[in-house]
């Protein structure tokens, strides 16, 4: 008995020993890994969002750029959606070991800026001769917080409508392209057949839903993101213009989680002849519209009142509490990634928007444009091009809304004002 | 007994040396100690991290903290959300587990046989068990798509119309409930059959030579001697339905209208989207009172119904 008893105490002091000797271990990595690694170079991490083309985008300006110079070396990590990437970079940051460069979706970088997460970047743009006019204007909205830049202009795009072409011409409609809401409604009619296709098969998207009431003549929110403005005259004629196209039978919304990738399956699959998606899904449905043996064209969203379009995708950031070596270094890589090179690689690419004039203009683009004239849609739309809201609780209240107009879709009953109304109660509730 | 020897060496040396007698005092408690140490490190630790968030507006990151009294608690009771999210609870837990164990003690009992029918069957029930929970959520999101799903394509064929199983707040939290109950039933029932195997034959002979009926025999025979194993597996059922996650986020997303929100989809809906970790940890207190309330009446009301042998 002593024997074990003494075998046990043993076992008990090791285990201590080892538990405080972790926390020794812990000290001196840590501060290798400020300073470098082995080869003296200093390592950062850089965290991105989506996989696919997107994400072979990123890969692969992170090893040209580990190629360009001898001095850092940059580790890309895939870290799933915008939600899921937001998520995990708080946990991160709160567990004090965060990426030092990571993507904010634009209308996150409010939150990320407001709770010191992110590095307010004013001062290198002041030390650098970086060209900061170069950035296309229409993408430059989301990069101020409180009047400083905390974010440069990466993979972004716009809302544009996609068209199956080769289904309007069976039905005889223009190849021009919707350019008013009455017109869309025409173009939707046209396709809608008794097999169940529709005009457009689309989502309760608060991208799309910023979109119409911007073009309505209204927004979201106010300006300084007190309250809401989305029950407005405007708001009720944006979000009539969905429930008036679901009740003739023209628009599908999908929801749930999957509504996303329904309504491109819906288009590609020529159970609807429109879609709104994201510029960055460019690539990837043409090449699926190839596959299908459809051709696939571009064009500027419809317009109500306005030409109106809001931006989307994400700028590039430093997380906060950086030393300045890392900070210098930070500093160094998003810089190659936002220069003009490296743009228009990324466009070229994905189907995201070239974020600078430059690159827009660069050979390499206009050639592109030439061959495939999908591409300059978004650009040239970015003449339209407005900020998103950036409040600190808007992911709240974009959940607010979208469960409000869900309930108003599913039940006709409910008066458009009434649905718009209970969910700005709520929401402002939220943003006090 | 062995354990008796034990006790007689620990007495001897009480008497021989003084400082012993401590020693023999102190090491029950160093013995436990690493246990201790483990589970207050990852238990009592981060519960009581949790109550002291749940009195504090913060977002994970900012270096202040407000103490907020008990505001979260009174918004989240006041929040029709919430209450929802705790019928929601409710109603998932209910119907799950019992589903899932009445469906899993008929198999059990039709299955408790030999024979390579009932071998391979009970592979086939178990097998649902073993999958990870994603897979299962991605395989029934195409067997419950509204459009391209098996089952809208099967109830087409009998001539009956297409149902929104995910996507109308009226079926969503059915929908799920039925995952929950396919993808448990393998493991209860496996359970159930082992400890019917463990009922004494003998019990069952001497109740047919009386000529009891089968549906008594059952009754006044297989349920006492089955009752701590329905006593497991029910407390088991509710703690893990209470917990429901991966289905709900991936499926669902706790729509469509927060019909199918639960407690900890909610409390990581406002903990890691919203940025509010003192209300979701003061919807986490909540979920452990809920859970801790009824752990204890059912071990109070019930555990003197269960026959241990």
């Amino acid at each position: 008995m002593k024997k074990l008893s003494l075998f046990l105490i043993m076992a008990l002091a090791l285990m201590v020993m080892a538990a405080c000797g972790n926390g020794e271990d812990s000290e001196p990595s840590a501060s290798a890994d400020t300073g470098g690694n082995a080869d003296g170079k200093i390592e950062l991490t850089y965290w991105y969002a989506w996989g696919d083309k997107i994400g072979e985008n990123n890969q692969n300006l992170v090893k040209q750029f580990n190629e360009s110079q001898d001095e850092i070396h940059v580790t890309a990590e895939f870290q799933g959606s915008y939600d899921e990437l937001h998520a995990k970079t708080q946990a991160a940051f709160a567990a004090g070991n965060a990426p030092e460069v990571t993507q904010n979706e634009i209308a996150s970088m409010g939150v990320f800026a407001k709770s010191g997460m992110t590095q307010d970047l004013t001062s290198f743009i002041e030390d650098e001769e970086i060209e900061m006019d170069d950035f296309n204007p229409g993408l430059m909205g989301n990069s101020y917080v409180d009047g400083k830049v905390y974010g440069l202009p990466y993979l972004r795009s716009t809302p544009i409508l996609y068209m199956n072409a080769t289904m309007a011409e069976e039905v005889g409609l223009s190849l021009d392209g919707p350019e008013t809401w009455e017109d869309f409604k025409e173009y939707a009619r046209a396709f809608t057949n008794d097999e169940g296709r529709v005009g457009m098969s689309g989502a309760i998207d608060l991208w799309i839903y910023e979109a119409l009431i911007a073009q309505a003549g209204g927004s979201t929110m106010n300006e300084d993101y007190t309250e809401v403005a989305f029950n407005s005259a405007a708001g009720a004629q944006a979000f009539d213009l969905w429930r008036d196209m679901v009740a003739e039978g023209t628009l599908k919304l999908n929801s749930g989680t999957e509504a996303g990738d329904k309504m491109k399956q819906d288009f590609i699959n020529g159970h609807s002849g429109m879609l709104f998606s994201s510029t960055a899904d460019l690539s990837y449905l043409l090449q699926l519209a190839d596959e299908k043996g459809f051709e696939l064209r571009t064009y500027f969203m419809p317009s109500g009142e306005h030409a109106k379009v809001p931006t989307g995708g994400a700028n590039l950031v430093m997380t906060n509490d950086l030393d300045e070596e890392k900070q210098q270094a930070a500093w160094e890589f998003i810089k190659f990634m936002t220069a003009s090179e490296q743009t228009a690689y990324a466009s070229e690419y994905t189907g995201y928007l070239p974020s600078r004039l430059s690159a827009a203009e660069s050979e390499k683009m206009q050639s592109l444009y030439e061959e495939k004239p999908q591409f300059k849609v978004a650009v040239d739309q970015l003449e339209n091009g407005i900020a998103r809201p950036m409040a600190e609780n808007y992911p709240e209240v974009v959940k607010i809304l979208i469960d409000e107009m869900t309930r108003a879709i599913l039940d006709d009953s409910i008066p458009t004002q009434d649905a718009l109304d209970a969910a700005a109660e709520k929401a402002n509730a939220v943003l006090k | 007994m062995a354990f008796a020897k034990v006790q007689v060496d620990m007495e001897e040396p009480k008497t021989r040396q003084q400082s012993f007698i401590s020693w023999v005092k102190v090491r029950p408690y160093a013995m436990i100690f690493p246990a201790i140490l483990v589970f207050a490190l990852f238990f009592i630790y981060p519960i009581g991290y949790m109550i002291y968030l749940s009195f504090h507006d913060w977002n994970f990151v900012s270096p202040v903290k407000d103490f907020v009294g008990t505001a979260n608690f009174s918004y989240l009771l006041n929040d029709r959300d919430f209450r929802e999210v705790i019928s929601n609870s409710f109603i998932y837990t209910f119907f799950t587990v019992a589903l899932t164990i009445g469906i899993s003690l008929l198999l059990a009992i039709w299955l408790n046989r030999s024979g390579k029918l009932y071998s391979f069957m009970q592979a086939s029930i178990f097998s649902p068990h073993i999958i990870s929970l994603v897979s299962v959520s991605m395989l029934w999101m195409w067997i419950m798509d509204g459009d391209y799903g098996l089952l809208n394509w099967l109830l087409n064929l009998i001539g009956i119309d297409s149902v929104a199983w995910l996507t109308s707040p009226d079926y969503a939290l059915a929908s799920l409930i039925l995952v929950a109950v396919w993808k448990g039933i393998g493991f209860n029932t496996l359970v159930f059959i082992a400890g019917l195997q463990s009922i004494p034959k003998d019990l069952y002979e001497a109740a047919e030579l009386d000529h009891t009926p089968p549906w008594r025999r059952f009754l006044k025979i297989t349920v006492p001697m089955l009752s701590p194993t329905l006593f497991f597996l029910t407390i088991i059922g509710v703690i893990n339905s209470f917990q429901v996650f991966e289905t709900i986020n991936l499926m669902t997303g706790g729509g469509p209208i927060n019909s199918t929100n639960t407690f900890v989809y909610y409390i990581y809906e406002y903990g890691f989207q919203f940025f509010k970790i003192g209300y979701a940890s003061a919807a986490g207190v909540i979920l452990l009172i809920i859970l801790s309330v009824l752990t204890l009446v059912y071990f109070k009301v019930l555990s003197k119904r269960v026959h241990y042998r």
